[in-house]
């Protein structure tokens, strides 16, 4: 018997017109082959939803949910609907956000492709993979810590046992992980992320 | 690019780059200017006309250099439109994002409040780097930039001005001058991606605002001293130099 591939299915869910064309753009780009879904309003969205519940990914504008309560909004939708695979575009991450994905505004075009192709082929969020761009490894944090600590690269190697330049790696890594250069601004990371205490800091 | 001369409307230009505005305002130059002309506008105001244009262009355009019109000022022209820029920075800007962040601070619910303290710190310190960059030059740089201007025009030249140009030139400011941006990237960067949402969002986008206008504002400045101080400045070393014969 020949073994027939189903159809992927995604849907565009976004208030504005320009957003959904260039979303489709960027995916027929990078060569996803999927049945495309648009819709406009977040009622839309709901109603798309319930009807037809075959839908694998979801690529949701922020500007589609309702003010004021967005977050609650996204995990709505995806608790609702079981979606495991959605990628949201917007301003700034909500905190514990309930997507893995996620976009911004300011995106150039190569991050926006980065990001659609770890989200189509990337391994699907329950399949346990804790490779966040974003999240530092639990080394990084030491050497993070001991960075905002004051330390030279000098003390952190002797105290973490590790040569200087796997110091000096780490840190990069650290820096393109956060986008922060300056040692004050990676001190303030730490202590937002309660990485180092307050008292510890000076 | 285009690049503005002495006879473009001034209304046009500022029609075509409003990020222009606070620019103008350093030389005391008001709105209203009716069909009026770069060179009109800067005589009635008594501003250098050929320095106001250079100023201009190179704000206006990123890859505009200064190549041909050095010599059409004086460095004191140039000196006093820095010197004013940093007060316009430290008076005008800085506290404009600290009331912004105080009020987001107040306006914030109390565990995101902390950070926005931690920011507020970042930003002090912040503030305190750019005060000390600032004084440096206004206390060392300047006076000798002015100092070699004088020496040509008097024909008097100390031995201490004939040393510092071969032992301490412009050239070594130019080598250190560090750049002022990075912890400005740096506290966007925390805003934009690691601080929780805040309630206040308008708040946080005119923050925002602020902060990426002074960032592009401080790198037009540095550009401005590296592409036009600089230069002038080793053209005058130069001079001095030859005159003197040394």
């Amino acid at each position: 018997m020949e073994f027939e591939e189903r159809k992927l299915h995604t849907v565009i869910a976004s208030e504005q017109y320009l957003v959904r064309l260039g979303v489709k753009t960027l995916l027929n780009v990078i060569g996803i082959e999927s049945d495309l879904h648009e819709v406009g309003t977040f009622d839309e969205l709901e109603y798309f939803l319930q009807k037809d519940e075959n839908m694998d990914y979801l690529i949701l504008s922020e500007d589609i949910l309702q003010k004021q309560r967005k977050p609650d909004c996204l995990e709505y939708v995806k608790n609702s609907f079981g979606l495991n695979t959605t990628i949201l575009i917007g301003k700034q991450q909500f905190s514990n956000c309930v997507c893995d994905h996620f976009i911004s505004n300011s995106c150039s075009r190569k991050e926006v492709v980065d990001k659609l192709q770890q989200f189509f082929y990337a391994p699907k969020a329950n399949e346990q993979q804790e490779e966040d761009s974003h999240t530092l490894s639990d080394r990084e944090k030491d050497v993070l810590k001991a960075v905002a600590l004051g330390f030279s690269n000098k003390e952190i190697a002797d105290q973490l046992f590790i040569s200087i330049n796997t110091v000096i790696t780490h840190r990069k890594n650290i820096t393109s992980k956060l986008g922060i250069k300056t040692i004050s601004g990676l001190t303030v990371y730490a202590l937002m992320h309660h990485i180092i205490k307050a008292e510890e800091a000076m | 690019m285009v690049s503005f001369t002495k006879n473009s409307k001034m209304a046009e230009i500022i029609l075509k780059n409003y990020q222009l505005l606070p620019i103008i305002s350093r030389f005391g130059i008001k709105l209203g200017f009716g069909n009026k002309t770069v060179e009109e506008v800067c005589a009635n105001k008594n501003v250098n006309a050929a320095f106001f244009l250079e100023i201009l262009n190179s704000y206006h355009n990123s890859n505009y250099f200064p190549d041909n019109h050095l010599g059409d000022f004086n460095v004191d022209v140039m000196v006093d439109y820095l010197t004013n820029t940093h007060t316009y920075y430290l008076k005008s800007k800085v506290p404009h994002i600290q009331l912004f962040i105080d009020k987001m601070e107040r306006e914030a619910q109390e565990e995101n409040s902390r950070n926005i303290n931690l920011l507020k710190h970042f930003f002090n310190e912040y503030k305190i780097d750019i005060e000390n960059h600032f004084k440096e030059e206004e206390k060392h740089i300047f006076p000798y930039v002015i100092d070699l201007e004088k020496t040509l025009n008097t024909n008097n030249c100390s031995r201490e001005l004939i040393d510092k140009i071969k032992h301490e030139p412009i050239e070594v400011y130019e080598r250190n001058h560090d750049s002022l941006e990075i912890k400005l990237a740096d506290l966007k960067n925390l805003i934009i991606r690691f601080l929780p949402p805040l309630s206040c969002e308008d708040d946080c986008e005119h923050l925002l605002t602020e902060l990426f206008q002074l960032e592009y504002d401080i790198e037009e400045h540095t550009r401005m001293e590296e592409k036009v101080l600089i230069p002038k400045v080793k053209m005058l070393e130069q001079k001095v130099l030859e005159y003197y014969g040394v």
